[in-house]
């Protein structure tokens, strides 16, 4: 008996310490990444390892960075960065990396997760590092929102300036089609859908499977009524939605009926979609300006892009300086828990101005956030120069953010509702109106 | 009786492991699960002490009401199409007189070892309302149906529960087919031999004493509607709006996109009870017909 007794408590021993090794094999191996002093300089001095979370996936992401890591080296040599390439997840492995204690002393996130990261304080606040300041001053002209929060405090330093959406089109099938251009007012668009779809063409391609480019185009239509778009859905504390997002609803509406956007619009992809006009199958496209140096490598010449239209063309003259970009905080962030918490603030101000730098002068994009003293060196595309010299001199005003999640998100599904046949304009305001009621109390 | 006991003990002690790794994976993780819906929690933040303001919040959400609709609809699917279609087939296969029958039974296996990615993706492209094979098939046939089946807010929670009943009705199917042979022959032929045709003896003989294997693919069949999530979020991320939303996706939603814990583990909390009272009342329906 005795035997037996002793067996069994063997194999209970041997499956305890089965257990405990294999889940001393599964811990991270990653934390020998984590900063501290590791690793040593050429000239024997201890480097400080800094770990910075950041998009690196393709050309435009990858070389902006791996240029600001080039540059830091000269600047900061007992500097080494350790990139921990950020994955398209909605940020949910940075948010794992907080929920357990194992930030990045550098990292990169959007404003919805950087409210979060405030409130559970697994973000540094910056408003009073020297680099802060210096950031402030260097910051082009009504870029505010981009550094400083709504809340008042600098969570991120940023390195674009606002971005906006666009409307592509292409020139040729325009010309075939017979279309006036510029097209100036929601009528003119919806005729003109209606000739392209007469010539065989999809009149526009849009990604709306996902859901921030539908709301993108119903705040590029707000924004020609409301100068101040979606955060007036939030400073206002509306209960329900004002004139002006009822009046862009109409007309999005209007534009889904007269066939504007494909019947399969809501579960198309963006590679579906821009490969539909790159490859002239669609006549136009709608996607944020950083898509200039892919329409132009792709169609060359052919391509142009239009202001959105508006409800008359007065309206459209007068409100062409209310940009559809809206500014919120993002950029590079720091981690409290860094063992390395000054270098970080450092290099994440200067991960961010070199970002800057190499945006504007290699690619001769002017929407970056810090004023830069180099020259363009690459070619600027005809396209990203019109913004250039037409629309960043002439800007009135940025449209302002949503900051609430549940005001975003109710947006967000119900404007790609409206690309649905059979949704009404009633159904999105009752809808958003629900939630502005309670969120707005 | 001293025996009887250290056996006890032995027994215990090699159900202990066991026992503690469940605890560890499971009754922690669902007591907690429990235990956090009463909280107003961001996953990262200090909780706060919400009450039932979760429970009494998720009563006036609308998307629990479409999230309920689609869950039943998908399981109605789901129990119509494989439980239907997997019987047939099972019976089919169970004949001597079907050539072949091996084959049949492997191909219908086949789809279930697949990735769900790629069964999905190879649906979106079979859904695609231009050149989607199903339109053109309509169209060689003539039949004056074209359908946006992945973005119409109607149609697309039944084509993607479909995809779901078409990839596991094999799974479903090899349960019915294990119970069909499990029926010994003898009743069948005494059935025969009274006079029954081969349709009548099923329906007399090998339908009603299939009971329990109908039971459990119930449960499999309800409880995989009403958790349904990974066909919506490949297919159509849940689109148009939210007319895809199941209660998993509602899961999904508020937690990994609004970061509203305390407000998902209600929904879980939901979602479970859900799950275990449809398994009960199968249960019970069963039973009681038993009796």
């Amino acid at each position: 008996m005795k035997r037996k007794y002793m067996k069994a408590l063997s194999v209970l021993a041997a499956l305890s310490l089965t257990i405990s090794l294999t889940a001393c094999g599964g811990k991270n191996s990653d934390n020998s990444a984590s900063s501290g002093n590791s690793g040593g300089a050429s000239d024997g001095t201890k480097k400080i390892q800094i770990k910075v979370y950041a998009q690196h996936f393709d050309e435009d992401t990858a070389k902006p960075f791996d240029y600001a890591v080039e540059e830091l080296k000269k600047e900061m040599p007992n500097v080494e960065i350790v990139l921990d390439e950020a994955v398209q997840d909605g940020y949910q492995k940075l948010k794992t990396y907080a929920a357990t204690g194992n930030m990045p002393d550098i990292y990169e996130t959007d404003w919805t997760t950087l409210q979060t990261f405030a409130k559970s304080k697994n973000v540094e606040l910056l408003d009073s590092y020297p680099e802060t300041a210096d950031f402030k001053s260097k910051l082009n002209t009504g870029l505010e929102s981009r550094l400083t929060a709504p809340d008042g405090h600098v969570y991120a330093f940023p390195y674009t300036g606002i971005e906006f959406q666009l409307i592509y089109y292409n020139k040729d099938i325009f010309q075939k089609a017979g279309i006036q251009t510029p097209i100036k007012t929601i009528d003119q668009l919806a005729d003109a859908a209606k000739k392209l779809s007469a010539a065989g063409y999809t009149p526009m391609a849009i990604f709306a499977k996902e859901k921030w480019i539908t709301t993108a185009f119903y705040a590029g239509l707000v924004t020609r009524e409301d100068a101040k778009g979606f955060g007036d859905l939030e400073a206002g504390k509306p209960a329900a939605l004002p004139t002006a997002f009822v009046t862009a609803a109409e007309q999005m509406k209007k534009l889904q009926e007269g066939g504007l956007f494909d019947a399969n619009a809501t579960n198309t992809n963006y590679d579906q979609a821009s490969s539909q006009f790159y490859s002239g199958k669609a006549a136009m496209f709608v996607n944020g300006q950083w898509e200039i140096y892919s329409s132009t490598e792709k169609l060359g010449d052919k391509v142009d892009w239009m202001y959105w239209p508006a409800k008359d063309e007065a309206t459209y003259d007068s409100s062409k300086g209310f940009i559809n970009g809206a500014g919120s905080p993002g950029g590079f962030s720091v981690s409290p828990s860094s063992k390395n918490k000054e270098t970080a603030v450092k290099v994440a101000s200067f991960l961010a101005q070199k970002y800057s730098e190499y945006k504007y002068s290699v690619l001769g994009s002017p929407i970056v956030s810090v004023k830069v003293d180099k020259p363009m060196t690459g070619e600027v595309p005809p396209m990203m120069k019109r913004i250039a010299d037409e629309v960043l001199p002439n800007v009135k005003s940025y449209a302002t953010a949503v900051s609430n999640v549940q005001i975003k998100n109710v947006i967000d599904d119900n404007t790609q509702n409206m690309l649905v046949s059979g949704f009404t304009v009633k159904q999105f305001t009752d809808n958003v109106n629900r939630i502005l009621a309670k969120e707005n109390k | 009786m001293n025996r009887y006991l250290s056996n006890k003990k032995a027994i215990a002690l090699f159900l202990l492991p066991a026992l503690l790794i469940y605890s560890v994976i499971i009754i922690y993780p669902v007591l907690q699960t429990v235990y956090r819906s009463f909280f107003n929690w961001d996953g990262l933040s200090t909780a706060t002490w919400n009450g039932i303001s979760n429970y009494r919040d998720l009563l006036e959400d609308p998307l629990l009401i479409t999230s309920l609709r689609n869950g039943l609809l998908f399981a109605l699917v789901l129990a119509v199409f494989q439980i239907g279609l997997g019987t047939v087939l099972a019976l089919a296969c169970a004949d001597p007189r079907i050539k072949g029958r091996k084959l049949l039974k492997t191909s219908y296996f086949i789809p279930v070892v697949l990735s769900v990615t790629v069964v999905c993706q190879l649906w979106i492209a079979m859904y695609d309302p231009a050149n989607g094979l199903i339109n053109r098939l309509f169209n060689l046939l003539h039949i004056p149906y074209q359908q946006n089946w992945l973005t119409s807010p109607t149609v697309s929670i039944i084509a993607i529960a479909f995809v779901n009943a078409w990839q596991f009705m094999g799974y479903q199917f090899s349960l019915l087919y294990a119970g069909v042979k499990s029926i010994p022959e003898q009743y069948m032929e005494a059935a025969t031999i009274d006079g029954c045709s081969k349709w009548m003896a099923h329906r007399k003989v090998t339908i009603p004493l299939m009971k329990e294997t109908y039971k459990f693919c119930l449960i499999v069949a309800i409880t995989s509607g009403i958790g349904a999530f990974v066909q919506m979020l490949i297919m159509t991320s849940g689109g148009p709006g939210t007319s895809n939303y199941t209660l998993t996706y509602m899961i999904y939603r508020y937690a990994f996109m609004e970061s509203n814990y305390g407000y998902a583990c209600a929904v879980s909390v939901v979602l479970v009870s859900l799950s275990l009272l449809a398994t009960v009342i199968i249960n019970k329906t069963f039973d009681r017909n038993e009796a």
